[in-house]
């Protein structure tokens, strides 16, 4: 494959094109960031952080098993939830409307989709579950339909005439994705674990409400002990979320349910009619009060928003992206070398393996706040923290495909072999990720817009503390915009390219679409 | 299928709303100490249960905001709140009443700390800020964000945003110690309980951070109960619930807030919040 593209390009190859592309509008944009270095004295704080990690105290948070099996539960019935609605749509998914409607389902973070949902059902489980579930379920839908797209069609060919079309479709078509499929939602309640941790923040009874509480008022010796927790509940997934006992958990989950406030149907109303109206249409009662004053101050509104805050978030949410985007890509790039067994002995490779698990459970808020202490309030700590994150995402799932690579006889195991013969290999996947990963980042980007970094999400998340719905409401249709542009324009850029070089690889391994898509 | 859930909840609704407030709850956050929280107001719980006769129950909320929103919905009846939140929380229900502050919180303050570098001495006079960086506590509060913003604005002339050249919110006032005595932040703005307290700890060096300015002094905390609950628990309600409220004595129940006891409160006390709020722009 890898000599198939360079007979067109001698030098430069496509993908080292799309690299030094990638490395040179993200150091554009990083040199246009505030990446001030501002920390005088961090060490008696980190001091302290460092005491709570040799220390972890287990016994200081008030129901913990409970908080830990919440967290699972609203992972779990989030995914079905999102299965109940992401399998219909995926059939419908080549109607643009359904595709669109998808896309800015899943273009909205989860805190805000609970944060809304908040408003509706109060604190209960079906704000957590259907804020999992929505942007899920839209996700399920893109993922299952590019599958499925992709399903080889020589089964159905050769299957008897008189077949119905039922058996047709499900033992032609898809009996060839199912595995990918199964694998993919496997993968995507592991994401599911993190969601449903990370609502806990904003006031879901999982792990995350101690977790973010003990880290915000700094008792690291509760923290580190809850990401401890946490972090070995993401590892040993494999272990106690057997396929068996899948059905015993979700009745388990639905019997533990916290109990749910009676649902006002008023309040919706209330929500739709009044809270989200901008403050200058409250006062409004008939359709005739609507005059060209009326109108106007309704433009104003909308402007001095859009040029206030929707602007000025846009543009630190691209400048973050894009350079955590870049540093994600190094850092997927060495580690997901180091980790390789084509690479790395035995011991140094489940080491660094040991470490991207860590990196990629422990949610992005925590790194940015280490970070913050260390580095200052620039948006470098932000950076790192995505970067990070994300980075040994895309390490992990990339090292999950090259463990498996087929090498020739004359493989020799060091540095040179392995970028002569497994990276190519490995290459397009892995680009493949980091583009689709973008998406992602810039979705993320919202959480830590609620730590002060003046992203989209900053000005969001003022605007429900502010309770002046209606502006959290404009900014987040800002963002839905934001996310369907980028993702046009990569999907323009780059799938064409991609799913030739999957198929030219006559890969069956899960495609970057498969495993990268919204985490 | 996401429609048809709706509109299935919808029914549900109808059928239930009459059954909703048969428990009485309340929410509350305390300004310190926010660990542990079911454990210690369970027992508060338990307290205003013995003294009302009716069923109390706690529920735990992560922010003033959710405070605010669990009160608009009629998921909590009374709430611990903060004085910006609690004014927020009574336009939003109007009838609302305060019937009950801390007794500190009568005349609570803010203090602005400084990082030894940024060479602030400290003073009674309002310092000159312009130039430095500055962090608030979270966005909704009232000692960390609201009251600080309004001196910062009121003795410098101008909007906080053109006196510094980064503002921050830390989101919690030990964050905002932590990031100020790391040199983040070369001032930020705290309650006043809450330094104390983390003087008290052990955990301040004031070698590196220190007090360089007090605010006058403001109300803060307050018990709010929602309109209606005399309808829903009994005619003089209210009058029982203050009444257990201030003749609160026990103080590992006092302790959980944190405050010395409780004195009777009204709407009309909190009036230089909500005008304050409306001058910072932060309630239309």
């Amino acid at each position: 494959m890898a000599a198939d593209v360079t007979k067109h390009y001698p030098f430069f190859s496509y993908w080292q094109k799309v690299t030094l592309l990638l490395w040179l509008i993200a150091a554009v944009f990083f040199t246009l960031s505030d990446t001030e270095i501002i920390s005088l004295e961090p060490w008696s704080e980190l001091l302290r952080m460092a005491e709570g990690f040799m220390t972890p105290d287990f016994f200081a948070t008030e129901y913990l098993l409970e908080s830990l099996w919440q967290t699972v539960s609203f992972a779990l019935l989030g995914v079905v939830g999102g299965l109940l609605f992401g399998v219909p749509l995926s059939f419908l998914y080549s109607n643009r409307l359904v595709a669109a409607f998808c896309a800015v389902t899943r273009s909205i973070h989860e805190i805000f989709w609970a944060l809304l949902f908040l408003q509706v059902f109060g604190l209960s489980p079906i704000t957590g579950i259907l804020a999992i579930a929505l942007p899920y379920g839209a996700t399920f839908a893109r993922v299952f339909n590019d599958i499925l797209i992709q399903a080889p069609h020589t089964t159905t060919q050769t299957l008897p005439a008189n077949t119905d079309r039922i058996s047709r479709y499900f033992y032609g078509r898809i009996s060839h994705v199912l595995p990918s499929i199964l694998a993919y939602v496997r993968y995507r309640f592991e994401c599911a674990l993190r969601s449903s941790a990370v609502l806990g923040f904003i006031g879901m009874p999982t792990i995350g409400f101690y977790l973010e509480t003990a880290f915000r008022q700094g008792n690291y010796h509760e923290g580190a002990a809850l990401l401890i927790l946490f972090i070995a509940l993401i590892g040993t997934i494999g272990y106690w979320c057997r396929p068996k006992l899948i059905l015993f958990y979700i009745l388990a989950g639905l019997y533990t349910l916290p109990t749910i406030p009676s649902v006002d149907g008023m309040l919706l109303w209330r929500f739709i009619t009044v809270d989200i109206l901008p403050p200058v249409l409250l006062h409004v009662e008939h359709w005739h009060q609507i005059d060209l004053n009326l109108v106007n101050q309704l433009l104003s509104w909308a402007q001095k928003l859009f040029f206030t805050q929707a602007l000025p978030g846009l543009a630190i949410t691209l400048l973050l992206a894009l350079s955590a985007l870049a540093m994600a890509h190094i850092i997927a790039l060495f580690s997901s070398a180091f980790s390789s067994r084509k690479l790395a002995g035995p011991v140094l490779s489940s080491c660094v393996k040991f470490g991207l698990l860590v990196l990629r459970s422990v949610p992005e808020y925590i790194f940015a706040f280490i970070f913050m202490m260390l580095l200052g309030p620039s948006m470098l700590p932000a950076m790192l923290a995505l970067a990070l994150h994300n980075g040994a995402l895309i390490a992990y799932l990339t090292v999950r495909q090259s463990d498996t690579l087929e090498v020739s006889a004359d493989y020799n195991g060091r540095l040179d072999g392995y970028c002569y013969e497994v990276l190519p290999q490995i290459y397009p996947n892995l680009m493949g990720l980091v583009f689709y990963r973008f998406e992602v980042i810039l979705r993320e980007t919202a959480i830590l817009g609620m730590l002060g970094v003046a992203t989209l999400g900053f000005y969001i998340d003022s605007g429900f503390a502010e309770i002046r719905y209606s502006s959290a409401l404009f900014l987040l249709v800002c963002t839905a915009m934001l996310n369907i542009v980028v993702d046009m324009i990569s999907r323009r850029l780059l799938i064409t390219n991609i799913n030739q070089q999957m198929t030219c690889s006559g890969n069956h391994q899960a495609s970057p679409k498969t495993l990268g898509s919204a985490c | 299928m996401r429609l048809i859930n709706i509109v299935a909840l919808l029914l549900l609704s109808t059928l239930s709303s009459a059954a909703f407030a048969t428990v009485f709850t309340f929410t509350a956050i305390p300004d310190e100490d926010e660990s542990q929280l079911r454990t210690r107001f369970d027992k508060v719980a338990e307290y205003l249960q013995s003294q009302l006769g009716v069923d109390v129950r706690y529920i735990p909320v992560k922010s003033y905001s959710a405070a605010v929103t669990a009160f608009r919905n009629n998921q909590v009846q009374l709430a611990w709140f903060g004085g910006l939140s609690g004014v927020q929380a009574r336009r939003l229900v109007p009838g609302s009443e305060a019937i009950a502050q801390g007794y500190e919180d009568q005349f609570f303050k803010s203090y602005f700390i400084a990082h030894h570098s940024a060479d602030i001495l400290p003073s009674e006079n309002f310092p000159n800020l312009n130039g430095y960086t500055f962090t608030y506590g979270s966005k909704g509060s009232t000692s960390g964000r609201l009251m600080p913003q309004f001196f910062i604005e009121r003795n410098l002339g101008k909007k906080a945003e053109n006196v510094f050249t980064r503002i921050g919110f830390s989101g919690d006032h030990s964050r905002t110690i932590a990031q100020v005595q790391a040199g983040a932040y070369q001032v930020g703005a705290v309650n006043y309980k809450v330094w104390e307290r983390a003087l008290a700890k052990g955990i301040v060096d004031l070698d590196k951070v220190d007090v360089i300015w007090q605010s006058p002094t403001y109300p803060d905390y307050q018990w709010t109960v929602r309109k209606g609950v005399n309808e829903t628990f009994g005619a003089d309600f209210k009058t029982k619930l203050t009444k257990a409220l201030l003749d609160m004595k026990d103080p590992q129940l006092l302790a959980s807030f944190p405050r010395k006891s409780f004195v009777a409160a009204e709407n009309a006390d909190y009036q230089p919040i909500e005008n304050i709020a409306k001058i910072i722009g932060l309630i239309d």
